[in-house]
């Protein structure tokens, strides 16, 4: 199952401490920059879990 | 390079040097005062963020030293009255080493390739090749037609058929190219080119076998190197020796489902190349891991488990330090 983002957690990339750190971890290129924001495409996920585990906000998990 | 320092009756000092570091976490879990967090390690070692890989809390730490004293690549340093505890009777001591035995060394440079730290700096003079040249030859240039045949045929480009003027050539023999081959000698047409054989008996004294020898230094930098044992591996005339940190296991759950090539957390943080990801599954090898345990911090489905059996630090006089660093021992 992909991963859900919670965007209150997460705002804008622009305020991210990691800079939008989730998107240059994913190398699946499952979550993706649009508009400031970051939006996964689910078809990419491999489920790694390593935006999960690194996101400096603990916006990201798995859907349930 | 952060430090931290209180001055008493007695000057103490922190100093982390996170060139050294490698974020395993290990004085993360033995801090006793839990003054030490760790950053984000992998995103730190993928050169994402530019951060340390530990940051100490200055208003908790104790200054008892104890991180300095377990940390397996030293990348902790603790002072007290300007003094390195690691030099001092009272504080343990590492038994792990890396050392390369010049005697034995011959050159080949397999563990400066190797070194995942590039600790290893091979400084190498080679033999001049005119020693080890079997050798030499001379031209006739009174039988020499100038055919060119030899120039022509020549492997190491050493001759050269110059023309002096008109009607008048020489023919010149590179020494530092010539190998002795003997080419020119069986295809001159007019037998020009005479063959002078230093391996025979008059020529003995040109055969040093000191001049052969390949000489040089092995630089090993004991402030980069972790004792992976990747030198030792490597080496075809085992000149050199490692003794790791750890000793013990690094295991794998095999129910778990790594992700493989879209993940490999375990490998950017791996400080001794020790992980590799074949036919899509992370796989260490026992011969390079020093169960530093930062893959097992760093892996998303926490499918690896560090199992030391022991810790090769020495002299630890404190019964509190020796409970708490057991617990690296005991598995975690």
């Amino acid at each position: 199952m992909p991963v859900i983002i919670d965007t209150e957690k997460c705002g804008k990339i622009e305020n991210c401490p990691g800079e939008g750190l989730c998107i240059k971890l994913c190398e699946e290129d499952a979550l993706i920059e649009e508009d400031g924001d970051v939006v996964i495409i689910s078809e990419n996920c491999n489920d790694c879990e390593l935006c999960i585990m690194n996101c400096p906000n603990q916006a990201i998990s798995k859907v349930d | 390079m952060k430090s931290i320092t209180r001055e008493g009756d007695e000057n103490r000092s922190l100093t982390h040097n996170n060139e050294k570091c490698i974020g395993c976490g290990i004085c993360t879990s033995i801090c006793p005062t839990k003054s030490i967090k760790n950053g984000p390690i992998l995103p730190i070692a993928r050169g994402l963020v530019d951060m340390d890989y530990i940051n100490i809390n200055k208003n908790s730490c104790c200054l008892c030293g104890l991180c300095a004293s377990a940390c397996p690549v030293d990348a902790l340093e603790f002072k007290i009255d300007n003094r390195n505890i690691k030099e001092m009777d009272n504080y343990p001591k590492w038994d792990k080493d890396a050392k390369i035995d010049t005697e034995a060394c011959v050159h080949c440079k397999a563990c400066e390739t190797a070194c995942p730290q590039d600790a290893i700096k091979v400084a190498r003079t080679l033999p001049k090749r005119e020693d080890l040249v079997l050798g030499e030859i001379e031209v006739d240039q009174d039988k020499c037609i100038n055919c060119k045949i030899c120039e022509e045929l020549c492997p190491g480009d050493a001759i050269t058929v110059k023309h002096t003027g008109r009607e008048t050539y020489e023919t010149v023999v590179d020494e530092d190219k010539c190998v002795y081959c003997l080419v020119c000698k069986r295809a001159c047409p007019t037998d020009a080119i005479k063959a002078v054989c230093s391996s025979c008996a008059y020529q003995d004294t040109k055969l040093d076998s000191e001049k052969f020898k390949t000489s040089g230094n092995i630089i090993l930098n004991p402030d980069s190197c972790v004792n992976c044992g990747w030198c030792e591996e490597i080496c075809p005339v085992d000149a050199a020796k490692v003794t790791k940190p750890f000793e013990g296991e690094v295991v794998l759950d095999e129910e778990m489902v790594c992700k493989g090539d879209s993940c490999h957390a375990c490998q950017d943080v791996c400080p001794c190349n020790a992980v590799s990801i074949t036919e899509g599954r992370s796989e260490i090898d026992p011969r390079f891991c020093i169960l530093c345990g930062a893959c097992a911090n760093v892996c998303p489905q926490k499918g690896i488990q560090i199992k030391r059996t022991k810790m090769n630090l020495n002299n630890i006089r404190s019964k509190s330090w020796q409970n708490t660093l057991s617990g690296l021992t005991t598995g975690k």
